[in-house]
């Protein structure tokens, strides 16, 4: 074993966000050069304590000792003098800014004044050394998210880090890039660094650390105990609170990340027949250029009825567009694109609602409802939408309507007329879902509709998807989870750059979509 | 030619410095609508000052004190009461305009403008048209140069253009946004000062009522125009500083034909058409990234 005091300890720690208790009493130690995880659901604290550690949340009570040195808490110059580096979950980097500015803004050493030149070449070194393969000169913004994390970890090591954090650095993954960051921190530990990763998936924690340790609403359940000595049963019901036979299939899969191939329901020939007239078809669709995303680039996709077609991909390759041409927020250069039959290409959103077009946008917060207005007006508003310019508005009765809806959806809401920014995420999510997935529904398009959500509300959208499948709805759900799309979608196509790289049919194969995805397998 | 170019010069000076203070607060993240106030501020402080003191370093001194201390009211209010970065910029222009009529018609009643005995130091006769030049647009393009030098190569420069575009990437390197916010705004107070005083003192020695007429928020449009950055600001200030030399030319020329009125509003109609211009080509300004709220989490 190894010796000495521990790489970062934290004694007592308590945090609280207004009334909300974020951290309760976390004492905890965790061993020089060697990599640990911190799991938990959403919510259990693990963001919140990797900030603590980072100095940038100010806990109440507790203390925080690097290399056996006591650090004053709530300061990020102390813990960076220390040697603690937090990388974000995202990224913390002004994208405006070069690679090398990047590196620049967050040193310590070195003079204050630079030329360009000079800024150039002290950081290409820099990045070399860290076999981090980017032009100095790139702008942030410009970079695919995975050059884009290992840049961040670059900055990280600006200065002399001893201890590195990664907050859930695998989400933004595909996974060869998850290799590969494992392959580079173990190149780090080996150099004497303790790495702290923050993780969701049981199997990852398996696959790359040596102890893990598990927060539960905001308090130590389990650690750091050694992984060699846990299984991925015995963490699972660590981190949801219950034995495991409570747990079920679908709980334990989003933890665990699904080992064996969910079952499938036959397809019989009626359902094939029905399918036959897609609910939505894409045909040869590319768009203009614009500021927002990468442009589709002769996409050809049909979504059948009571069908639900996947769509994966590394993020940032087209799939917001494909969602913005669809709800005809983007700009068509050629292709046309049909829904229920009728070709609906030059007609507005308005129409395409009133067809059956359903959208579960990708930002729940800011696209999906307004935070400032009462969830009545949220929820009233796709049919208020559809109504003409001059129907009159009957608050009332939409109170009362809306008051129903949300009951049926099971929203946790005290009235129809407090704010949307009052819900928590799950809430959040269950208000649009009440509001998009109604009976005239015919296609739904699921934008990463279970990001940021606790196992128990993803398990309801999940559910929620199915039932609309079931009664018909085609669903076009997009996701950067694969094992998600893999257990709940009867098909996956693979977007990269603004193309479909690759269409996969169960049983899928993890190696074969993930080429897909980086492009790998031509 | 020579006039034309002093002429420029001395027009486009003021604009400059005041346009380097609106983008180092663009930078901070803080969309300055309070330079107009600070601009008056300074330009009513040089004169009071040499009046009643009869030294121009004390009135510049004064002068650079109060914008100073009226940028760090404009933090405070913004970054600890938490209020609107533009509704507290446009109550920093109320209260600069308001503010040196007070203390003009408190000091000399009810008098229009007043009139000091010398300006600022010029370049002498030995440099023929340009002698009318003060030091200010001499040390201009080296004061220009150095906050670019600050802004664009520099630790502190990144630092600060983080601070407004991602304040949460400053804060996990340890900046304070609201620090450099702070710093920014009373750096800015420095430069509003120099760029009040040269509009009063440089050429006219004389202060009068409002007589910023809108220069500040000339300068604002220029932090748009030119995306923030220190050469691009600059530039765009001395656009509106030509157009403006040439609506007081076509006065000249063609006051009897076109309406006068229409000649003095060309400087504004450039700057409305600049600011579009730089809208179509940018999609908008750089650094602040937010209308108003600052979102520091």
């Amino acid at each position: 074993m190894t010796s000495g005091p521990n790489a970062i300890e934290c004694r007592g720690v308590s945090v609280e966000y207004g009334d909300v208790k974020a951290l309760i009493d976390v004492s905890v130690g965790f061993a020089p050069r060697q990599i640990h995880a911190v799991v938990g659901q959403n919510g259990a604290g693990k963001t919140t304590f990797a900030r603590v550690a980072a100095g940038i949340v100010q806990p109440v009570r507790g203390t925080l000792a690097i290399g056996g040195r006591e650090v004053p808490v709530g300061s990020v110059g102390a813990a960076r003098a220390a040697g603690i580096e937090l990388v974000h979950q995202s990224f913390a980097l002004p994208p405006s800014f070069t690679v090398a500015e990047a590196m620049e803004f967050g040193a310590a050493s070195g003079r204050g004044v630079f030329t360009r030149g000079e800024l150039q070449r002290r950081w290409r070194r820099h990045l070399e050394s860290l076999g981090v393969t980017v032009s100095p000169r790139e702008r942030i913004r410009d970079l695919p998210v995975e050059t884009q994390q290992a840049v961040e970890i670059a900055r990280a090591l600006v200065t002399d880090a001893k201890v590195l954090i990664l907050d859930e650095p695998t989400a933004v993954l595909s996974p060869s890039g998850i290799d590969n960051l494992f392959a580079r921190l173990r190149v780090m530990q080996a150099n004497g660094v303790t790495i702290l990763l923050i993780l969701h998936k049981i199997r990852e924690v398996l696959s790359v650390a040596e102890t893990v340790t598990v927060l539960r609403g905001g308090r130590l359940i389990e650690g750091p105990i050694p992984t060699a000595e846990t299984d991925a049963g015995h963490l699972a019901s660590a981190i949801i609170g219950s034995g495991l036979e409570s747990l079920s299939t679908i709980d334990r899969e989003a933890l665990v990340g699904a080992d064996d191939e969910p079952e499938h329901e036959a397809t019989t020939p009626a359902m094939a027949a029905e399918r036959s007239v897609p609910v939505l078809e894409l045909r040869g669709v590319s768009t203009r250029a614009d500021t927002e995303g990468p442009a589709l680039r002769d996409i050809s996709l049909a979504v059948g009825r009571g069908e639900i077609v996947g769509v994966a991909g590394v993020e940032g390759n087209g799939q917001r567009t494909l969602v913005r041409a669809v709800a005809d927020l983007a700009d068509l250069a050629r292709g046309a694109i049909v829904l229920n039959g009728d070709d609906v290409t030059r007609r507005p959103l308005v129409e395409r609602r009133a067809s059956g077009l359903r959208v579960i946008p990708f930002e729940r917060n800011t696209e999906g409802l307004s935070l400032s207005s009462p969830l009545w007006e949220n929820w009233s508003a796709r049919t208020l939408l559809l109504g003409g310019l001059l129907n009159l508005i009957n608050p009332a009765r939409l109170r009362r309507d809306c008051d129903d809806s949300l009951k049926t959806w099971d929203v946790r809401f005290s009235s129809s007329s407090q704010l949307a920014g009052s819900l928590s995420g799950g809430n959040a999510q269950k208000v649009i879902l009440a509001r998009e997935i109604d009976g005239t529904a015919t296609l739904i398009i699921a934008a990463q509709p279970t990001r940021g959500l606790d196992v128990g509300a993803t398990a309801f959208v999940w559910r929620a998807l199915r039932e609309a499948k079931a009664r018909g709805c085609g669903i076009l759900l997009i996701s950067s989870d694969l094992d998600e799309l893999f257990d709940i979608s009867d098909r996956v196509v693979v977007m990269l750059s603004g193309r479909i790289s690759g269409e996969f049919r169960p049983p899928y194969h993890l190696g074969e979509v993930g080429a897909a995805m980086t492009g790998a397998g031509r | 030619m020579e006039d034309a170019i002093v002429a420029i010069l001395r027009s486009g000076t003021p604009l400059v410095y005041v346009t380097l203070a609106g983008v180092l607060a663009q930078r901070a993240g803080i969309w300055h609508l309070g330079l107009e106030g600070l601009m008056i501020i300074g330009a009513c402080s040089a004169v009071l000052g040499v009046v009643q003191t009869g030294s121009l370093v004390v009135g510049l001194g004064i002068g650079i004190a109060l914008c100073v201390l009226a940028s760090a009211l404009l933090w405070f209010v913004i970054e600890k009461l938490r209020a609107n970065p533009i509704i507290a910029g446009l109550g920093l222009t109320g209260l600069g305009l308001g503010g040196t009529d007070l203390a003009v018609q408190a000091i000399y009643g009810s008098q229009a403008s007043v009139n000091a005995p010398y300006g600022l130091p010029r370049l002498g006769p030995a440099f023929g048209a340009f002698g009318v030049l003060s030091v200010l647009v001499v040390l201009m393009p080296l004061v220009v140069f150095a906050v670019w030098v600050l802004v664009r190569r520099s630790r502190w420069g990144l630092q600060l253009t983080a601070c407004g575009e991602h304040p949460f990437a400053a804060r996990s390197v340890g900046v304070s946004p609201s620090r450099m916010r702070l710093y920014a705004l009373c750096l800015g107070g420095v430069l509003c000062a120099l760029g009040g005083a040269e509009l009063s003192m440089g050429s006219l020695q004389i202060f009068a009522y409002g007589m910023t007429a809108g220069r500040g928020f000339m300068a604002f449009a220029a932090v748009i125009f030119g995306a923030a950055n220190p050469l691009g600001a600059t530039a765009a200030a001395f656009f509106f500083a030509i157009v403006q030399a040439l609506g007081i030319r076509a006065q000249i020329l063609f006051g009897d034909k076109v309406p006068h009125d229409l000649l003095l509003a060309l400087p504004y109609i450039a700057t409305v058409i600049g600011i579009w211009i730089s809208g179509r080509l940018r999609g908008g300004a750089k650094a602040a990234t937010s209308f108003g709220e600052l979102r520091d989490y």
